[in-house]
């Protein structure tokens, strides 16, 4: 017999019965997903972040042998410890590659995502148990896919992480492995965001309403909408360019294209701007599946942190909605130089500047919430507030990139590395920091040391500006992006080094910063003080049940009564109403909240 | 808490059970998949200098055949889906098994046409024009195959199925044919610009 009455494999059952190993590894708790998720997740964003302290070593000192490191590279990589161009630009595209696609969405979405969502919508596992730990192994063997680039003759691929041909349809054979490795991302990412979806609509609990869902669920959902019909068009693309490099099309390859002055081999007829518009249509929306679920962390800890409602929660779910939205019109403000032509840049500049009214609306609204409040000052809460000035920051700088005129100057400057990185690395970043220190206790049921969290948040905020900073004065001073010497070949460029050789040391102490926080992980997950079932006096549902929650999550299915914010209400006996408890909290007789069950 | 609600039961507040919400997203992704490919064909087709007539480099009689095949096959699960609904087990793998060798067909006559036109040195290198015909139709067919399979999976899962909850199976059938029918709108598009435009 193949099936059992539910027509589930029964070969696979007896497989995962007869071994430990096989069970905990190919475990279908969304929990244990959520934390494969999260570790491999980790992992690659310190790979990424290795490559770029490496890169930063050639920036600071240019042709200067790489200290310590330098004599285990190789003759194709860098010969006497010097960096050959042709490396510096494997590791730039798989920087950005790495820590977008493999490092900063799965941990956001297929870790914290995969992590709290039924938590906190009360469900007791995810709609689809087997399709979520697929989706894990798809993105594992993605991952390990493009890792074992830099094995293949002529490295990893070295056309960028946006992989614009005709480049990349004649680069080397890491491309090939970049495409592949894509397509078997996206189809990951494809597979997660259907089960988040379905999980969020259907398995709320009862009374759980959409306006009574955390902040966080609902980030969660716009975030896996984006990530469902963005990335398939990029699917697309990436089969093109497959067909290009292997097939022989020309998809992307215009006609009399000459490569080291020799005619290009290829039928032509292509169009390399068709790959920038697919590509863009992903990555765009893009920007929003990287900062919508740690916009989501910053107020589930900053509501928890000021002990108050979040102010304007139902202007913060709309505008969450409407970027979701318009972040679907917004691609080619990607494109300016391309000169596709003043009326689509017209166009597409006036939808970038309605998308920066959402953002400022969400961002407000968390900044308002703080007034007046009593604000517990943990680790977890001082990432999350350092978020809100390093994403206005973030946010801010890209106001004259959107606008097609001063973009012509900015274009490709580092200017647009520093506007990016304040969204992605103070931003993003910290957000998943701090909600790593709040939801900890939950995972292991202890805290993180809380001194060392202190250094680690201080360091962390001190280097992450002392880099990204300077950037945006190297970019208005004309210093290119992917210059594998920093610029110094140019006359204009020649008073910056000093910024490089900063921005070196900044990125290094930064590396040890992360030390501090690995080993605040590993000690605290042994000896750290005891966490209960609420240590942070929280509302949401998933401090509602064991720590660590067991299996199932919830002893008994929870009901829910009330919105996700109820602190500190007048009147109440204590200064949080968690979601579930029925009743009134102390209220005087008919002012409590009443179950919706429809 | 263990079980999963909704897995087949319709949840009253969305109107829908997990499996066809999922169907549903599936293919809006599927959509935007084949929006990417399509948007690619315009955008060639817009910019080139020539574009070949699609009935003298393509064959239209076994494009037209291969239509009706695909189509059938899919009226054919439809006809499962109606005898499940109707509780008619017994007839539902009989169906199945017939759509499926008509879903072979299908990939049988479009590999005569592949090697027809490979013979006559139409590979995608050839032109712009053969590549978007290899690739969309090489990526149509690889959703038949995928069809197959899953037609392969209700046939050998249906009837235990069946014993333990007739409405499991009956929504099963009922999302596996709503792709079915996305796969035929793909084809008739690809007909439509390939073979006829």
């Amino acid at each position: 017999m193949l099936a059992d009455p539910q027509g589930r494999s029964i070969l696979w059952r007896e497989l995962r019965a007869s071994h430990d190993t096989v069970r905990r590894l190919f475990s279908l708790d969304h929990k244990v997903i959520g934390l494969q998720y999260a570790i491999t997740s980790a992992c690659f964003l310190l790979i990424g972040f290795g490559l770029m302290m490496l890169m930063r070593w050639q920036l600071a000192y240019p042709m200067q042998p790489i200290p310590f490191i330098g004599r285990w590279f190789g003759p194709t990589t860098a010969p006497g410890g010097v960096m050959l161009p042709e490396f510096y630009n494997q590791l730039g595209a798989m920087h950005g590659t790495i820590m977008i696609f493999l490092g900063v969405v799965p941990l956001s979405v297929g870790g914290f995502g995969n992590y709290l969502v039924p938590l906190q919508i009360g469900a007791g596992d995810m709609a689809f148990p087997r399709l979520n730990m697929l989706s894990y192994w798809i993105y594992l063997v993605a991952g390990l896919v493009m890792l074992s680039s830099f094995a293949v003759p002529g490295g990893a691929p070295n056309s960028g992480w946006t992989s614009y041909p005709p480049l990349a349809d004649i680069a080397s054979m890491g491309q090939t492995f970049w495409l592949a490795g894509m397509i078997l991302l996206i189809t990951s990412s494809l597979l997660g965001s259907i089960n988040i979806i379905v999980t969020i609509l259907q398995l709320r609990a009862p009374g759980l309403t959409f306006m009574r869902l955390p902040f966080f669920v609902w980030t969660q959902l716009v975030t896996a909408f984006l990530l469902l019909l963005a990335f398939p068009p990029l699917e697309s693309a990436s089969l093109m360019q497959l067909m290009d490099r292997i097939g022989g099309t020309s998809f992307f390859l215009p006609s009399g294209l000459f490569v080291g002055n020799r005619p290009l081999a290829a039928t032509g007829g292509g169009n390399p701007l068709l790959w920038q518009h697919l590509f863009w249509f992903l990555a765009h929306p893009e920007v929003y599946v990287l900062i919508l679920p740690a916009m989501g962390i910053v107020a589930e800890i900053l509501a928890n942190s000021i002990r108050k409602p979040l102010w304007g929660y139902r202007l913060m779910v709309y505008s969450a909605i409407f970027i979701g939205f318009m972040s679907f019109l917004v691609w080619s403000h990607h494109m300016f130089l391309t000169g596709m032509g003043t009326g689509m840049s017209a166009f597409f500049q006036t939808t970038t500047m309605i998308i920066s009214i959402p953002s400022v609306v969400i961002l407000t609204a968390l900044l308002l919430s703080l007034y007046g409040g009593s604000i517990r000052f943990t680790t977890a809460s001082l990432f999350a507030l350092a978020f809100l000035p390093m994403f206005g920051i973030g946010g801010l700088t890209g106001l004259p990139l959107g606008l097609a005129a001063s973009d012509i100057h900015l274009h490709d400057t580092y200017y647009v590395i520093g506007h990016f990185h304040y969204i992605v690395a103070p931003g993003t970043i910290f957000a998943l920091f701090a909600g790593v220190y709040y939801w900890f206790p939950k995972l292991t049921g202890r805290f993180l040391d809380e001194r060392l969290g202190t250094i680690h948040f201080w360091g962390s905020l001190v280097c992450m500006n002392l880099i990204f900073m300077p950037m945006f004065i190297e970019g208005l001073a004309g210093m290119n992006r992917r210059m594998y010497d920093g610029g110094l070949f140019y006359p204009h460029n020649q008073g910056l080094q000093k910024w490089n050789v900063l921005q070196g040391w900044s990125a290094w102490t930064l590396g040890l910063v992360q030390i501090v926080f690995l080993l605040n992980l590993v000690v605290s997950v042994r000896r750290g003080r005891m966490a209960s079932d609420n240590p942070w006096d929280a509302t949401t549902l998933e401090w509602a049940t064991a720590t660590p929650p067991p299996h199932g999550n919830f002893a008994v299915a929870p009901i829910v009564y009330r919105g996700a914010y109820e602190y500190s209400v007048p009147g109440a006996a204590r200064d949080f109403i968690p979601q579930n408890e029925p009743g009134n909290g102390g209220l005087p007789a008919g002012r409590g909240a009443q179950p919706q069950i429809s | 808490m263990s079980a999963i609600p909704y897995t087949f039961e319709r949840r009253p507040d969305t109107g829908v059970n997990n499996v066809k919400l999922g169907v549903w997203l599936f293919l809006a992704s599927e959509v935007m998949f084949f929006g990417g490919l399509f948007s690619a064909y315009f955008m060639l087709r817009a910019g080139a200098t020539s574009w070949p007539h699609g009935p003298d480099v393509l064959s239209l009689p076994l494009g037209s055949i291969n239509t009706v095949v695909l189509l059938t096959a899919s009226a054919v699960f439809t006809v499962a889906v109606r005898a499940a609904q109707a509780g008619r087990q017994e007839r539902i793998r009989r169906l199945l098994a017939f759509s499926m060798l008509l879903c072979l067909a299908f990939l049988g006559i479009k590999s005569l046409e592949y090697a027809r036109e490979i013979a006559a040195g139409l590979v995608p290198r050839t032109s712009t024009f053969f590549a978007l015909y290899y690739t969309l139709t090489a990526v149509h067919a690889l959703h038949v195959i995928a069809g197959i399979i899953l037609s392969l999976w209700l046939w050998t899962t249906s009837p235990p199925a069946w014993r333990a909850a007739p409405a499991r199976v009956v929504n099963r059938l009922e999302a596996a044919a709503m792709y079915w029918y996305f796969v035929d709108a793909i084809w008739l598009i690809i007909v439509l610009l390939m073979y006829v435009a």
